[in-house]
């Protein structure tokens, strides 16, 4: 042990540590709960603390290293409980806190930025953030936030946060945007949208104190007694089976309280996507199987004092493979010959185990024979085959779960997952118990993306817990989330287009191979969505969708943002340029010709959805409200669209090398799984008129929270802050299928505003009874006050006071759930300016707009924020993103630096458009937004790359060397 | 995190050196990497900050010294530093690592991806180290070459010129991202010196038309690289003429 002399926070520690404890250990050991691991490699920034006043990475320094230095965390800044000081209230006001993960880090870069430089450039701002990386705001608001801070600490008052209005174009507004700083998003209204006064409103995070001052709200962030550590040991080869392992020496070792292993646990079949019962087939895992089946699959799993024990438990466990031939690419893994993935008896449910097919997906509007009659008699028939690849979800927050026996000997799981109920009910089985016994909660995550709508951690914990009644904690490192977590499906995707000599679809036929890796998981309903969303975005006459889902030996594919969507408008929005370049179509016109308005049908859904509206209702669902048009014109004109036929922009003389691109896409998404994804809500009325919600729906950092509460404020004629969030925790809180599908602000939301109604039902009755007026319904409420049509009014406060404590007393509450028949999609325009360095391949995105109709927007800030942070995540696929493996099956990049996630100093500047309809299904008319704006930057840069150099490139991400050969083919 | 048994931070140079002589022992600077490094093959390490290493000042007439306990940031920051240099050392990590990592590191690390290497390999840096038998600088190419450094050897400075033209060009995934290849050209007092990345295990100096065999990987193949060589010293060298 070393002694450490350090002054942490103003005040002078000694503390005794190993020699090897890292400072951010130390720091947390001491509650600095606010420095969180990210990777161990300094490259995440959520452990960035000040060393003598300059920013560095507590993850790779010593603790000893710190020795004799001041250290300073966020938790230093001396403000009272409730209150902010000016560069938190800064961060909070412009929206740029998501999961709030890394916000003690940006809070304190922020510090030591204006404490160097009051006025800083954005440059300056954008330099001195890089080493914080940031999965979720696309930095557009943090940038923002510093510059609010840096006018705070001078005394100025910067502009609230509101949005700029834009008229609509497509109804003959022609005036010019007005200036406004980039995070500032630009709204433009429709006119059939009712006032509010709540909803609307960019109102800062319910949840902004808890995380802009790092108090503990993660996972992570609670210390239990007795508490044992976790390890995986995993497979290091792609394939092989386990013949044997021996353990003793593992449980020799003191401090080692359990090793679990195939021979000593049971066999329950599951698949571990979070999803609805019954869970897709087939149910082709085992929390510990005998056979592995991708490097860094489950092999063992241990329990021990430390997490240096349970790694060197790991170590000494001695495992006999036969190792096995892998496959890792889709199309070969279907092939003949190829080694059979799930050769076991007990898989229900494999559609062709010995072609590596778990499932086929099947969906068309016409027979085959028809079909194929349109390809041979049209006039022009194009077809395509694309590639796009393995994205990992990179949450900064890593999988985590801690599980412990609570005193009535339940097993209680604190966990980071989007699906606290599925989670509950999937693991019960695994451990043997009954649902009663286990409770989930859901407290802030870190980011999912995802990757969290899965039963990921909590089998292992369980079974620890079971085996050893201690508290025990598990979070994967950061290259155990690249490799052992799960992964956006690579796929193969051929569009074959029939088509009129002006450009308009006659037959789409759309075939996918998906690379699943070696569990099926989302592989049925991911592969199905790219079909839906293949082939909802235009209007065409025949369409024929077959995907066969793949078994491979490469990493576990999942749920990731767009699930299914960006993969399919790669291909389909390159397919659409390629076919408007060949017609000599201006690619937006032809585009216009096909695309889907209001009243279309979305006919390819009931032959794809998990529980389509047709099967259930035996109609064709079709769009309820859409402005395409209106987006695609907000867009053009914000890109300067027309710069596309200026031969001295496109390039430049100066520079002979550059070559310059405009490129679109059109995108859309769904809302909701129809008639599968419920949500139930609970709001009761306290003494002071505020109210509790509690809610299932599962808030992962987008601000879901908060559009809930926003949407009950509302209702109940008070504001945001006077409704306290509670969520989740399958306890305490109603069901919700969780934070996927963007069902959160449509199902949850709706199931919010049911209950408020209910509950507004029983105010207003009171209030008229206090008011002495005859018919309730005449009441209103607003501004914490319920309105006589008099004039006269009551607090909420009394009413609440009167209902609890005077007369007839009741508890005013009501609980209410939803479930929609509808799934209304919102669409957006994609446009992206890049440059091609020619001789190099090198492509630079110099600029993104996106303009998108996600109904009635809740709240503009979060809103806008969750477009930015999906289109930098959309810049990473398209130009960096891709899990590499070597021949062995290794991952070559499983890891920040070369994997690379775009950072603050390498972002392009972005502007998003918020296109208002009044979408009647939704709450308050609102659709998703979640989900659409990772699926249009791909194939945008594509297609300006096409614009800029007449070149195509089909595959995925969009690196220089494939430019390059492109280009010099 | 590195397995540490054991956590040094001699006060003397003699003291250093003794530590360092020893097997199992490791130099600790800023820590970005050799904390960063999952090995659990234990180790001690040497902290050299009780040292006073730090510091660039003028060395003589045209050469400046950075101290080995400099940071990446304090280069990036130095206004006598030519710009190449400072410019690489800003790309050389983000803002947290620059202010941890240092100038000693950087050289003893070698990778070959490092701009900041190339930008002072064309600055024609000397590496200053001391060793039980006494001090010795080498030339950063020698230094390079002959890495991984041995046992009972600390850099203790790095010392550059500061006159002349000097051009960088890169080609990478994104702009802030490491370069797949990098070049970069100095001409000064009638001689030009060129360096480039991404072609051998650490940047070397090469001669317009020399013939690189670098090993791909998935950010670029060796073709690829090969003839990023080619575009890039082109464009520095017509930069700098």
């Amino acid at each position: 042990m070393t002694d450490v002399e350090l002054v942490l926070n103003g005040v002078p520690q000694r503390v005794s540590c190993e020699p090897g404890e890292s400072l951010l250990t130390l720091l947390r050991r001491l509650g600095c709960f606010s420095v969180r691991y990210g990777s161990g490699t300094g490259e995440t920034g959520a452990a960035a603390v000040l060393l003598d006043g300059r920013l560095v990475s507590a993850d790779v320094l010593l603790a000893a290293q710190a020795g004799g230095h001041e250290v300073t965390t966020v938790e230093s800044l001396d403000v009272a409980t409730g209150e902010l000081h000016p560069v938190q209230t800064a961060f909070v006001e412009s929206g740029a806190l998501q999961s709030g993960y890394s916000a003690g880090a940006m809070v304190l870069a922020t510090l030591a930025l204006l404490e160097r430089d009051p006025d800083p450039s954005e440059w300056t701002i954008r330099d001195a953030l890089s080493g914080i990386l940031d999965r979720e705001t696309g930095y557009v608001k943090v940038v923002d936030a510093v510059q609010r801070a840096a006018a705070l600490l001078r005394g100025e008052k910067p502009e609230p946060m509101a949005p700029v209005l834009v008229g609509r174009l497509t109804e003959g507004a022609a005036e010019p945007v007005p200036d406004a700083p980039a995070a500032v998003p630009r709204l433009v209204p429709a006119a059939d949208v009712p006032a509010t006064s709540v909803v609307g409103r960019g109102v800062p995070k319910v949840d902004a104190l808890k995380l802009v001052k790092g108090n503990p709200a993660f996972v992570d962030d609670v210390e239990l007694r007795g508490m044992l550590h976790a390890k995986v040991l995993r497979s290091p080869h792609a394939h092989a089976r386990i013949v044997a392992i021996d353990d003793t020496e593992a449980r020799a070792l003191p401090g080692v309280h359990a090793v679990l292993h195939t021979f000593n646990t049971p066999r329950v079949k599951y698949a571990s996507g979070g999803q609805s019962w019954p869970n897709p087939r087939p149910w082709d895992q085992v929390s510990f199987d005998d056979k592995v089946r991708h490097v860094g699959d489950r092999v063992a799993a241990v329990a021990a004092e430390s997490v240096a024990i349970a790694e060197e438990a790991c170590r000494r466990i001695k495992v006999t493979y036969d190792v096995l031939p892998a496959v890792f690419d889709e199309v070969e893994a279907i092939s003949s010959g190829a080694p059979v993935i799930h050769d076991e008896s007990d898989t229900e449910g494999i559609h062709d185990a010995a072609r590596n097919i778990p499932r086929r997906v099947n969906g068309q509007t016409v027979t085959d024979d028809e079909i194929e009659a349109v390809f041979a008699r049209a006039e022009h028939v194009f077809e395509r085959t694309f590639h796009v690849q393995q994205q990992q979800q990179t949450p900064i927050e890593p999988h985590i779960a801690i599980g412990w026996l609570d005193e009535d000997e339940r097993l209680v799981l604190r966990s980071s997952t989007q699906v606290p109920f599925h989670a509950r009910r999937m693991v019960a089985p695994l451990l043997g118990l009954p649902v009663k016994q286990i409770r989930v909660i859901k407290p802030r995550l870190g980011g999912g993306f995802g990757g969290k709508q899965e039963m990921l951690l909590e089998d292992v914990v369980g079974h620890l817990v079971l085996a050893t009644r201690r508290p025990v904690r598990l979070e994967l490192t950061r290259e155990e989330e690249f490799v052992s977590s799960r992964i956006r499906h690579a796929q193969t995707i051929t569009f074959r287009s029939a088509v009129d000599g002006e450009g308009r679809l006659l037959a789409q036929d759309h075939h996918v191979v998906g690379n699943t890796g070696p569990y099926a998981t989302h592989g049925f309903t991911v592969q199905s969505v790219s079909g839906q969303r293949g082939l909802s975005q235009y209007n065409c006459p025949a369409k024929r969708y077959t995907a066969d889902v793949a078994y491979t030996n490469r990493p576990v594919a999942g749920a990731f943002r767009g699930y299914g969507a960006p993969q399919a408008l790669f291909a389909l929005e390159s397919h659409m340029d390629d076919i408007a370049l060949s017609l000599g179509l201006d690619p937006v016109e032809m585009r216009r010709r096909n695309w889907v308005r209001t009243g279309d049908p979305l006919d390819i859904l009931p032959a794809l959805g998990e529980r389509g509206a047709a099967e259930i209702q035996g109609e064709i669902p079709r769009v309820t409200s859409c402005a395409t048009d209106e987006c695609v014109a907000q867009a053009l004109r914000a890109i300067g669209w027309e710069r596309r036929g200026d031969p001295t922009w496109k390039q430049p003389p100066d520079r002979p090398s550059i070559r310059r691109g405009l490129g679109f896409a059109l995108c859309m998404q769904a809302t909701a799984i129809p008639n599968l994804d419920m949500g139930g809500a609970s709001i009761k009325m306290n003494d002071d008129g505020s109210f509790n919600l509690l809610v299932g729906a599962t808030d992962l950092g987008t601000g879901a929270d908060t559009v809930l509460a926003q949407i009950a404020a509302e209702v109940l004629g008070v504001e945001a802050d006077d409704i306290i969030v509670y969520a989740a925790d399958t306890d305490m809180t109603p069901f919700d299928v969780g934070a996927y599908a963007d069902s959160t602000t449509y199902i949850s939301g709706m199931a919010v505003k049911k209950a408020a109604d209910g509950v507004r039902e029983r105010i207003v009755l009171r209030a008229a009874r206090l008011l002495d007026v005859e018919d309730a319904g005449d009441i209103d409420l607003r501004d914490h006050r319920a309105w006589a049509p008099d004039g006269r009014s009551v607090s909420l406060e009394d009413v609440a006071l009167h209902a609890l404590h005077l007369e007839d007393q009741e508890q005013i509450m009501a609980t209410a759930s939803h479930v929609s028949g509808e799934s209304p999609p919102p669409f957006a325009a994609q446009v992206a300016e890049i440059e091609v360095d020619v001789d190099t391949g090198q492509v630079t995105v110099t600029r993104l707009v996106m303009a998108v109709d996600c109904g009635v927007v809740i709240n503009p800030t979060t809103a806008s924020g969750q477009v930015e942070g999906a289109m930098v995540q959309a810049l990473g696929y398209a130009l960096t993103e891709d899990l590499v493996l070597d021949e062995a099956g290794r991952a070559v990049n499983a890891g920040f630096g070369p994997y690379w996630i775009f950072r603050a100093d390498d972002t392009p500047p972005m502007e998003v458009y918020l296109v208002q309809t009044m979408e009647p299904s939704g709450p308050f008319g609102a659709k998703s937004v979640g989900e659409i704006a990772i699926d249009g930057v791909a194939p945008a840069v594509r297609n300006a790359i096409l614009d800029a150099t007449g070149v195509t490139v089909d595959e995925l991400p969009l690196t220089p060397e494939r430019v390059w050969r492109a280009l010099h083919a | 995190m590195v397995t540490v048994t054991t956590y040094w931070r001699p006060t003397t140079m003699a003291d250093a050196l003794e530590l360092v002589g020893r097997a199992d022992t490791r130099v600790l600077a800023g820590g970005t990497r050799l904390n960063a490094d999952a090995s659990t093959d234990p180790v001690e390490v040497v902290d050299l900050q009780a040292l006073d290493l730090g510091g660039i000042g003028p060395e003589s007439e045209g050469v400046l010294r950075a101290g080995a306990m400099a940071t990446l940031q304090d280069l990036a920051d130095g206004e006598e530093v030519p710009a190449v240099v400072r410019e690489a050392a800003r790309r050389e990590r983000p803002s947290t690592l620059r202010a941890q990592g240092t100038v000693g590191g950087c050289v003893a690390d070698g990778s070959g991806e490092s701009e900041l290497l190339a930008a002072l390999l064309v600055h024609e840096a000397q590496v200053h180290l001391d060793t039980d038998g006494g001090a010795e600088t080498a030339p950063l190419e020698t230094f390079l070459a002959d890495l991984p450094l041995g046992a009972g050897r600390i850099v203790t400075a790095v010392s550059f010129r500061t006159s002349g033209t000097a051009a960088a060009a890169r080609t990478a995934r994104t702009p802030a991202d490491r370069a797949i290849v990098a070049a970069v050209a100095r001409a000064a007092d009638g001689v030009r010196r060129i360096a480039v990345t991404g072609v051998a295990s650490t940047p070397v100096l090469v001669q317009p038309g020399d013939q690189v065999q670098p090993v791909g990987d998935f950010r670029g193949s060796s073709e690829y690289r090969r003839a990023l060589v080619d575009v890039l010293v082109a464009r520095v060298q017509e930069e700098i003429s």
